[in-house]
């Protein structure tokens, strides 16, 4: 295990004519894309847009994709070459701001608009998203809160988390699966009454 | 949920599940909506773990690219190359059937002019004109026998055993070793210097060798 085995899995789908499997890819990627992008623009949208991009170019040159590297690591060097275009065309590109705009509408400038994630709802919701997960990590017992720590944190594998906490690799799975279904099950609650409460907002 | 599925997905997501559960889970994982849901929460707890600072946990990333993909063919890629290894399949499977059929035509063709008569093996080959300049003296070893273009609506070309081994040995990676090496063996059998049934005939026709203009192969 450990071979990017489930990433190529989802890959040779997409391959194969399974658009469903990327969209699997980006939603486990898209924080990690963004979150790289961000080291090149500051911005977020344009984090995003740069992000979105970059998982198109991906799903286009996917065919070419053999799996000779991890798919995280093909897609990286997308992002990479995507941001470092992006920030080279805006520095030629003039900032082009319409003084003489009288109304914001759905063309409202690049450079200038909100996206939902942005919006004052859409900050809230994120903070409470990240209140609610570290509240959930903090209320786990302690052999929990270790493994799914050694994973996400440290990035370590099942056998090295195993040989860290002196048990069966069976357990450091069981471990880290309910330590997932106990954050989720908070999380649930806020991404249901989160969503539900930004349409009332709309 | 089955607790065993959700334990697989979390096993899937940290890429610590065996390729054949891999397989099932990742077919159900791109049709199932709410395990999609489970799997992005998934991503989120990792996200707030590792402190993504600047990256907005409800993004719209996974959703503006998922429209966007609507507009994209879908991929087929490893189904092309799979139907670009058939073409060459059929088109080598092809070759082979066009060299098999050549080399027993010529097997055919050999046998069916060499058998009974003692005559050499001499192939001829139709031409509708022969030009003009290439016509040299007679009796040349290495020469095929044109006739004469007024007597002869359809002259024929006759082709020396010699150049036909050559022939043979230089396409012989067209053709299977078995019939190559029964053509080689009916050339082997024929006799220089004497000629094909048509040529005798031929000469006997026009009384000799004289009214036979004898044409160098190029």
């Amino acid at each position: 295990m450990g071979a990017d085995v489930s990433d190529l899995t989802l890959v040779r789908r997409v391959q194969h004519g399974d658009k469903g499997a990327f969209d699997v890819l980006v939603l486990k990627y898209q924080h990690k894309l963004v979150k790289l992008v961000t080291r090149y623009v500051r911005n977020p949208a344009e984090a995003e847009d740069i992000a979105q991009e970059a998982f198109i170019k991906a799903y286009r040159a996917l065919p070419q994709f053999r799996g000779d590297s991890a798919f995280y690591t093909w897609l990286y060097r997308i992002a990479i070459n995507t941001a470092k275009n992006a920030v080279v065309s805006r520095d030629r590109s003039p900032v082009d701001y319409d003084l003489d705009r009288t109304s914001i509408d759905e063309s409202y400038d690049m450079q200038g608009r909100l996206k939902d994630s942005e919006t004052p709802e859409g900050l809230v919701l994120t903070d409470e998203i990240r209140q609610t997960v570290n509240a959930a990590i903090e209320q786990l017992p302690e052999d929990l809160r270790t493994a799914i720590v050694l994973r996400e944190l440290e990035g370590l594998s099942y056998e090295q988390i195993a040989a860290t906490m002196g048990c069966p690799v069976g357990t450091v799975r069981s471990r880290i699966f309910r330590a997932r279904e106990a954050i989720d099950q908070r999380l649930r609650e806020v991404f249901e009454g989160g969503l539900g409460r930004t349409e009332e907002l709309q | 949920m089955n607790e065993e599925l959700d334990s697989q997905l979390s096993a899937m997501f940290d890429d610590e599940l065996p390729g054949a559960e891999c397989e099932l889970l990742a077919l159900r994982l791109s049709r199932d909506d709410a395990l999609k849901a489970r799997w992005s929460r998934y991503a989120v707890i990792g996200a707030v773990i590792r402190a993504e600072r600047g990256v907005v946990l409800q993004s719209a990333v996974a959703g503006r690219v998922n429209a966007a993909l609507t507009r994209e063919p879908v991929l087929a890629g490893a189904a092309q190359t799979g139907r670009r290894g058939a073409a060459i399949w059929a088109r080598l499977a092809g070759g082979v059937g066009v060299a098999a059929g050549v080399a027993a035509v010529s097997i055919f063709w050999l046998r069916l002019h060499a058998s009974g008569t003692g005559q050499p093996v001499v192939a001829t080959v139709a031409s509708t004109a022969a030009p003009a300049g290439l016509h040299t003296a007679a009796n040349s070893p290495d020469s095929f026998v044109v006739p004469p273009v007024s007597r002869l609506s359809t002259p024929a070309i006759t082709v020396p055993p010699t150049q036909l081994a050559d022939y043979v040995v230089a396409h012989s990676a067209y053709s299977w070793p078995i019939t190559r090496g029964s053509l080689l063996s009916a050339l082997m059998v024929s006799e220089p210097g004497t000629l094909s049934p048509s040529a005798v005939s031929e000469q006997r026709a026009s009384g000799g060798h004289g009214n036979a203009t004898h044409h160098t192969r190029q």
